[in-house]
């Protein structure tokens, strides 16, 4: 024990005294401030203003502009609560139409010269057009005709969403209309009613507030798996240099692999909590201001964040480290140099991931056979099931198992890994062949 | 005195390369043993198998009547190449080292904060060890095997990166050791330091001893049939004389082997008559002559290098 505990104390004071430590621990909370605030700056920013000239062979869809205005610049976000129209700063941004009555002509005939203002070269910046919407004349009569809307940039998608619906409106509107019936009376009936949605737990309980759970469930999962990767890639440089520094000859000489590898990796967690502790002391009001906010924008998080959550959290945290740490241990014993090392796990890493690449199955079926498999399988057990566990209730014996699998795993990993760290850590130079590793599992 | 360590037939393999091939001997307390070969010998190979760092195949190594592993802690390690965390403070270093082995930093400060002293480092205790030179790492990887006090002292080639005064100033420090009671193993190629430092050799060649016991028998049994000359001219001749079964000649000096039954004298009469003789000594063997006897080989710029 003193020996894990020599390992533990010293990796812990060497890595919190290395100045990058202090950088990171300080500046990683802004850093990821400025990941989540600036790309939607931009995208507000980015999608800016458009200069839309809607060419109506109608001469009757006048009240598309007005839509128009009306709903920008909000929009809607794909997270909004339905029915909550208008909101601003939505990513779609404005949309500036220029109406322009075509009474009875073909607009193809007339397209021309819009046509051309689209360029932004030959085009005065006051008269630069972004998109041209083409309504054709018989769009009230016949059924089988379409809306052409022109545009420089070939996945203007949002813009063009939005302009088909406006438009689409207005010309159900004025179909209806056009057969009698009262403006109030088509209101009435093109009324959109929002989607409430109501998870019904087992108890019979009811709860709202899954359109936040998407978000949720995604901050989750990062925070699941990039600490113990960032943890993982600090121990594997510190067994590799321990390899170049010939260190490891007399720390075998001295301990089992096993209080080496526990030193370490205990160690390496000692480091990740005091890291969390000093964020989560900085980000306690950037979150609760955050969680406000995001109950005035609708997102209803108090049922998906409730107090078991954070218990299921620090358990798959736990899992997830230890896997990922222990990986990442023996993945650097095994190799000689850090650049090789990437080589190697790469692929391991990908593999590790697939929960990742598989969230949004997982989140809408979370009962699928694909979401309970892949809970039952270790490596996937932490992020999977706790997704699960997050927007569903899976069954206590699903829970159960893939926790009792999961610690099953993890032991035969560690020892697994201790063995290859012995064998891996004395032998420098060649990377050894599978058959190679595989007889230092059973040596030893 | 008891034996502290005894190597049992051990046996290690490299794939198909066969690096030690069943050594056997004994460390006795108070004494210093020296495991000599040439590189690749598999000196390292039995002393990593001693320390626990390696499993052997097959045979064993009984540390204090008990396993490598229950008895690790009484046994100090100066590996081959330099094991150092170069990131980490010189006395910080020193109390991790005595931690691992089992022992409270508290308790050791005293004992790391005297070898400082005594190797001339205390100036740079909280220094990080990347900043010192070689010679200094050495010191403290040395003071690192040390400071603990353990019963058996593990040295491989314990003379490699140190200057001349260094040289010194370690064989001292074994000898010093040794008398307190210690048991001192360490390997070498250098023949001639290990002359002037051993009590108990071991020769192993090719993973097998070839010649082991106390250096005066080993070096006795080849018997006093070595002849050192000293002389001006050329002396070339000398090796291809009556009487000399081998020899090295060098300019101005040669050591030749007599044949059995082969009379000195006569050498020295023929040899006065061509040449003009400084020295003309019968001796015993060195190391070095009857380590190339017992390898039958190789040229003696190789062992000596």
């Amino acid at each position: 024990m003193r020996k894990l505990w020599a390992v533990l104390k010293r990796e812990y004071r060497e890595t919190v005294r290395k100045p990058s430590f202090l950088v990171m621990t300080v500046l990683a909370p802004f850093l990821m401030a400025a990941l989540m605030v600036v790309p939607a700056l931009l995208a507000v920013k980015g999608m800016g203003e458009r200069r839309v000239a809607i060419l109506d062979g109608t001469g009757r869809l006048g009240s598309v502009v007005a839509a128009l205005e009306k709903e920008s610049p909000g929009g809607r976000s794909p997270f909004a609560r339905g029915g909550r129209e208008g909101r601003g700063g939505g990513p779609t941004g404005k949309i500036l139409p220029e109406h322009v009555n075509l009474f009875g002509v073909d607009p193809k005939n007339a397209v021309g010269p819009y046509l051309a203002r689209l360029s932004k070269e030959a085009t005065p910046e006051e008269q630069l057009l972004d998109g041209v919407l083409l309504i054709p004349a018989d769009a009230f009569e016949r059924p089988v005709t379409s809306l052409t809307y022109f545009s420089r940039s070939a996945v203007d998608l949002l813009a063009q969403e939005k302009l088909g619906r406006v438009v689409n409106r207005a010309l159900q509107r004025e179909r209806l209309a056009a057969r009698g019936l009262a403006p109030s009376e088509v209101e009435l009936l093109l009324a959109p009613l929002p989607v409430r949605t109501v998870q019904v737990t087992k108890s019979g309980q009811e709860r709202t507030g899954g359109e936040g759970s998407f978000l949720v469930a995604m901050v989750f999962m990062a925070l699941l798996f990039i600490p113990s990767l960032v943890y993982g890639q600090e121990v594997m440089r510190g067994v590799i240099q321990e390899k170049t520094d010939r260190v490891v000859e007399i720390l075998v000489s001295s301990m089992t692999p096993m209080e080496l590898l526990s030193g370490k990796i205990l160690g390496m967690a000692a480091v990740g909590l005091t890291q969390m502790a000093v964020w989560m002391t900085m980000g306690g009001f950037l979150l609760g201001s955050g969680l406000s906010q995001a109950q005035t924008a609708g997102l209803d998080l108090s049922t998906i964040l409730r107090p078991s959550v954070a218990v299921w959290f620090v358990v798959f945290f736990l899992l997830s480290y230890l896997v990922t740490v222990g990986a990442y241990a023996a993945g650097g014993s095994i190799v000689s140099s850090e650049k090789e090392a990437q080589q190697v796990l790469t692929p391991v890493m990908i593999v590790f991931m697939v929960p990742w690449f598989l969230m949004m199955p997982i989140l809408t079926n979370p009962d699928s056979t694909l979401s309970v498999v892949l809970s039952l399988v270790p490596i996937y057990t932490p992020m999977t099931m706790f997704i699960r566990i997050l927007v569903s209730e899976p069954p206590a014996w699903q829970v159960a198992l893939s926790l009792v699998l999961s610690v099953a795993t993890i032991a035969f990993l560690l020892k697994a890994t201790a063995k290859i760290f012995r064998a891996g850590l004395l032998a420098t130079g060649k990377r050894p062949t599978i058959p190679e590793l595989w007889h230092w599992l059973k040596a030893a | 005195m008891g034996q502290i360590l005894s190597v049992l037939d051990v046996v290690k393999h490299y794939g198909k390369v066969k690096a030690v091939d069943g050594v056997s001997f004994e460390v006795a307390a108070g004494r210093i043993t020296g495991l000599l070969g040439r590189n690749g010998a598999g000196k390292t190979t039995t002393l990593r198998m001693i320390t626990g760092v390696l499993h052997p195949d097959r045979g064993r190594v009984e540390l204090f009547g008990a396993t490598v592993a229950e008895a690790r802690d009484r046994l100090g390690y100066l590996p081959e190449e330099r094991g150092l965390y170069r990131k980490m403070r010189v006395l910080d270093h020193l109390l991790f080292l005595a931690e691992i082995k089992g022992r409270s930093p508290a308790a050791m400060r005293p004992s790391a904060e005297r070898w400082l002293k005594r190797f001339e480092l205390w100036e740079k205790r909280d220094g990080k060890v990347e900043e010192l030179s070689k010679g200094n790492q050495q010191k403290v990887q040395l003071a690192g095997a040390l400071l603990f006090d353990p019963e058996l002292v593990i040295l491989d080639e314990p003379g490699s990166g140190l200057d001349p005064v260094n040289v010194v100033l370690v064989r001292r420090l074994l000898q010093e050791l040794a008398a307190e009671g210690k048991a001192i193993l360490l390997s070498t190629h250098q023949m001639g330091e290990a002359e002037k430092l051993c009590d108990e050799i071991v020769l192993v060649h090719d993973g097998k001893v070839v010649k082991a016991g106390p250096l005066a028998e080993v070096k006795a049994a080849g018997g006093r049939d070595a002849v050192h000359v000293e002389f001006e001219g050329d002396g070339a001749f000398l090796a291809g004389l009556p009487g000399v079964a081998s020899g090295r000649v060098d300019p101005n000096r040669a050591e030749l082997r007599l044949a059995p039954g082969a009379d000195p004298q006569e050498l020295l009469a023929t040899a006065v008559g061509r040449l003009r003789i400084l020295r003309f000594e019968v001796v015993a063997p060195s190391l070095e002559e009857v380590f190339l006897e017992a390898v039958g080989g190789g040229g003696p710029a190789e062992v000596a290098a």
